[in-house]
């Protein structure tokens, strides 16, 4: 009992990361039909990031934090303008092998600027583990959690109650009708961006305490996080947050019942699955319609 | 290109490899010549799927690795011939890039990205984790070379001329295959999807059968390279792998057969030639997809001899 | 009638949104005949087509094809049983040849695959020379012969949309469907036009032609359908809709 309780705390907790991440996803893909290669290096950015502001700089997490995830958001601005903005004809094949590129780009100054080493990030609250029904709980996690909720609820909000929300959420239905509507689908997909780098960067924030930081740590946990908004059907912010716990919890099942060996095949199995099966998601609608 | 041009260049790469074969005596410069070799196999193998499908593969370091890892598997554990290896490590590779081609290839190419680059990093886990198959990270050894009749074919004179009378003939049938139905329907494809399925093609098959045969040419590279230089490792099938490919494609230019050629010379000598390169080698390349993507998307060599045919014509 | 029949449309409705493109369009097309579709812009005439050729899925309703239902079939198969299209702006592979462009069209009538290609087998030789020699016949149907070597992106816009054509009919199609296909052509251009397509369809292709310009409309069509906001408006010879009061109000008196 206890042991279940066990995974399925540490499932929720990588979960909850997952979700972050294909939240970025989401949201950039509901304004701009896009799947950013680099999101994963966002998520790295976050976490060395956050080991440079506390441990070399000694910032407090309160500052720290905050500072992270602003200059995250920042670099997806940058990304859009310099990397995005200037292509001419965006089809998806251009576009992947500049994100890509832009990905490995990444990982390779980061590897200059903070070594092949994982740096370790302490805990956001030094507290000893809390026991609940026999398991032993990390603050971490407890964190993990309360961050990622929320967000959820941050966003919810943003999409349904304030006007750039509502207009992000046109773009996605009728990116031409809402150009008519007059609204600046340019801007969206900056404010997108930066939106979604700051996601991946606040996943790689509240994971770092657990995982350490390392330049190469964005590929696996970007391919997750994509497979996590495929399972909730790419485009939708509750089947993001539903497919991420999913995939961690039985990413932490499997873990516990089979080999940790296993641990990386499981999403890749489940994409694959989602693929073949049912590309809208779990969630989604039947039929996939937006391609 | 017509039948005629194709004899000719045929012949012309023909005659320039007889006289390299002769010529070049110095090891060093035979192994060179050998790994260019392999990378062009790689660079023509993934060029038929993005140059002419329109599609990338983020993960064909894994067919790489199939190639490699299934003929040595095959011929230290189980005492296969490699002759007999052959034909099995190419149909696999064919047959699981079929599976995961088939139902992603309906949609957009983002998802045969996202498969692909899942297969990438299963590919490598299972090479560096299956201890007891693969020899774990520290790789596999003592693969046995080839042998046609008497004769051993090893780092070398001799393997350098078997590398590359077998890109010779990849470049041969791929240009046949270009100028073929399937070509034509390939190239339709490319450029409008739409169109080229109201011609009657189906874009869905298609696209995993061209998916298919690219990853066939790439577990060919992977099986000639584990038998010539008898050892593999996990890290050259590793994502880094994988972007090389890429890289090649975009520098030797999309749908571009001879382009391959190019794109993998320079992807091999560069780290040769500088020596710093290693550290610098992710950002190279990533600033190099960047760049030529937004500025030339059909790739670098394409790219500027389209620039100089229009300046030429202005003129 | 039944017998002459080679397609049935039946109550076909569909919608983008809220925007319903085709409402309960129902007509027959007889074999043999040039049956012209028009109405304004945004009627649903190259909606029709699409759902038609299999590019999109109809809501509601049976297409009948020589007594069987296609609806919902991939477009690859239903190009195999006879229908071909051309498109309102005309899309040629712009990286092929003219000639290329037409073997193109004529994929669903060849068979070499992945391996007969690199080998070359006998068979595919002749298939391929078979291939050409039709491609090139049907240049030469539509005047095109001495460029079939040019890029077809470096042709004149009317050349190219008579490539389209030959394109189309390189499959062998029994019911061809044309979108606009005069359409940026010149008044001499478009009266060559009136005459290919009486050519082709004495080749036996019954034709359905969706067009703007009412004079070739009516000098060549047997019958007429009348689409407005995606609803039938009117069918009849083009004496009939020249008669029709409901059709003079909503499209041509729009128009004029
Ligand atoms: N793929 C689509 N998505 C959304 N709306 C569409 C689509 N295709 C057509 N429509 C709409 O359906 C209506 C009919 O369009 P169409 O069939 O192109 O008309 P026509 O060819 O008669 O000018 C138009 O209002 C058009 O905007
Ligand atoms: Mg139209």
């Amino acid at each position: 009992m206890s042991e279940i309780v066990q995974y399925l705390m540490s499932g929720l907790t990588a979960g909850a990361i997952y979700a972050v991440i294909a939240l970025g996803y989401t949201l950039l893909y509901n304004a701009t039909e896009l799947v950013n290669f680099a999101q994963g290096e966002f998520v790295m950015l976050g976490s060395l990031g956050l080991f440079t502001f506390l441990s070399v700089l000694g910032w407090p997490l309160w500052a720290a934090f905050p500072a992270v995830t602003l200059v995250v958001g920042l670099l997806g601005v940058v990304l859009e303008r310099l990397a995005i903005r200037p292509v001419k004809k965006p089809e998806p094949i251009t576009l992947i092998i500049i994100t890509v590129g832009a990905s490995i780009f990444l990982r390779g100054l980061a590897m200059l600027l903070w070594g092949k080493d994982p740096h370790s990030v302490p805990g956001f609250a030094a507290a000893a583990p809390i026991r609940v029904l026999g398991a032993a709980i990390m603050p971490q996690s407890l964190w993990i959690l309360a961050v990622v909720g929320l967000l959820m609820g941050g966003l919810h909000l943003f999409s349904k109650h304030t006007l750039t929300g509502k207009a992000m959420e046109a773009c996605a239905i009728h990116r031409s009708g809402a150009w008519i509507l007059g609204i600046p689908s340019d801007r969206m997909a900056q404010l997108a961006f930066a939106m979604s780098a700051a996601l991946g960067g606040i996943g790689g924030i509240i994971i770092s305490p657990i995982t350490m930081a390392g330049y190469d740590m964005g590929t696996m946990l970007g391919l997750k996080g994509f497979c996590a908004a495929m399972l909730g059907g790419l485009g939708s912010h509750w089947g993001a947050v539903v497919g991420g716990l999913l995939l961690g919890v039985l990413e932490s099942l499997g873990v516990g019942f089979f080999s940790s060996g296993i641990k990386d095949a499981i999403a890749f199995l489940l994409l694959l699955a989602i693929l073949m099966a049912r590309p809208s998601g779990l969630l989604g609608p039947k039929a996939v319609t937006r391609f | 290109m017509t039948g005629k041009r194709r004899l000719w260049a045929t012949t012309a790469f023909a005659g320039a490899i007889a006289v390299a074969s002769m010529a070049v005596s110095n090891a060093y410069h035979q192994q060179l010549l050998t790994v260019i070799g392999i990378h062009t196999l790689l660079a023509l193998g993934l060029n038929m799927l993005m140059g002419y499908a329109g599609q990338i593969s983020l993960g064909h370091a894994a067919f790489y690795g199939l190639g490699a890892y299934g003929t040595g598997i095959l011929t230290t554990h189980y005492g296969w011939s490699p002759w007999a290896a052959f034909p099995l490590v190419l149909v696999a590779a064919g047959a699981v890039a079929y599976v995961i081609g088939r139902p992603t290839l309906k949609l957009s190419g983002y998802y045969l990205a996202m498969g692909t680059l899942g297969l990438g990093i299963i590919g490598h886990v299972i090479f560096r984790e299956w201890d007891s198959m693969t020899g774990g990270a520290s790789g596999m050894v003592g693969i046995p070379p080839l042998q046609v009749g008497g004769t051993v074919l090893s780092l070398g004179r001799s393997g350098m001329i078997l590398v590359w009378v077998v890109v010779l003939m990849a470049f041969f049938f791929c240009d046949r295959l270009v100028d073929s139905r399937i070509g034509r329907a390939l190239r339709a494809l490319g450029d409008s999807q739409g169109a080229a399925a109201a011609c009657g093609v189906d874009t869905g098959r298609l696209k995993a059968v061209i998916f298919s045969f690219s990853a066939v040419l790439t577990a060919l590279a992977g099986f000639l390279y584990a038998h010539l230089v008898g050892f593999i490792s996990p890290s050259s099938f590793d994502f880094l792998m994988s972007i090389r490919m890429v890289t090649m494609v975009v520098i030797g230019g999309m749908a571009s057969i001879y382009g391959s050629l190019f794109g993998a010379s320079v992807i091999t000598l560069l780290p040769e030639w500088l020596h710093v390169f290693s550290d610098y080698e992710m950002m190279v390349y990533g600033l190099v997809l960047m760049l030529v993507m937004i500025f030339l998307p059909q790739g670098l060599t394409r790219g500027v001899l389209d620039a100089l045919e229009g300046v030429k014509s202005e003129s | 009638m039944a017998d002459r029949t080679i397609l049935h449309i039946d109550g076909v409705s569909k919608a983008f949104g809220g925007v319903q493109a085709l409402y309960r369009v129902g007509f027959r097309v007889a074999k043999g005949h040039i049956q012209a579709v028009i109405g304004p812009n945004g009627a649903g005439k190259t909606t029709l087509f699409n759902v038609i050729t299999g590019a999109t899925c109809p809501d509601e309703g049976r297409i009948v094809l020589e007594g069987m239902e296609i609806q919902g079939r991939p477009m690859h198969e239903l190009v195999a049983r006879g229908i071909a299209r051309t498109f309102q702006n005309v899309e040629l592979f712009a990286s092929l040849t003219v000639l290329e462009n037409v073997l193109v069209g004529r994929h669903v009538r060849t068979r070499c695959g992945l391996v007969g290609a690199m080998v070359r087998w006998p068979w595919v030789e002749r298939e391929e020379r078979g291939a050409r020699d039709a491609a090139m016949e049907l240049l030469g149907f539509v005047g095109l012969e001495e460029v079939a070597h040019k890029m077809s992106g470096d042709l004149p816009f009317g050349w190219q949309r008579l490539v389209e054509i030959a394109r189309a009919l390189a499959s062998d199609p029994r019911l061809l469907l044309l979108d606009e296909p005069a359409a940026g052509l010149n008044a001499v251009e478009t009266a060559a036009l009136a005459d290919l397509i009486q050519k082709i369809r004495s080749r036996g292709i019954t034709v359905v032609l969706v067009e703007h310009d009412m004079n070739l409309t009516m000098d060549i069509s047997d019958r007429i359908v009348v689409l407005d906001r995606g609803r039938k408006l009117a069918e009849g010879t083009p004496r009939e809709i020249q008669a029709d009061e409901a059709v003079m109000e909503a499209y041509l008196g729009r128009k004029g």
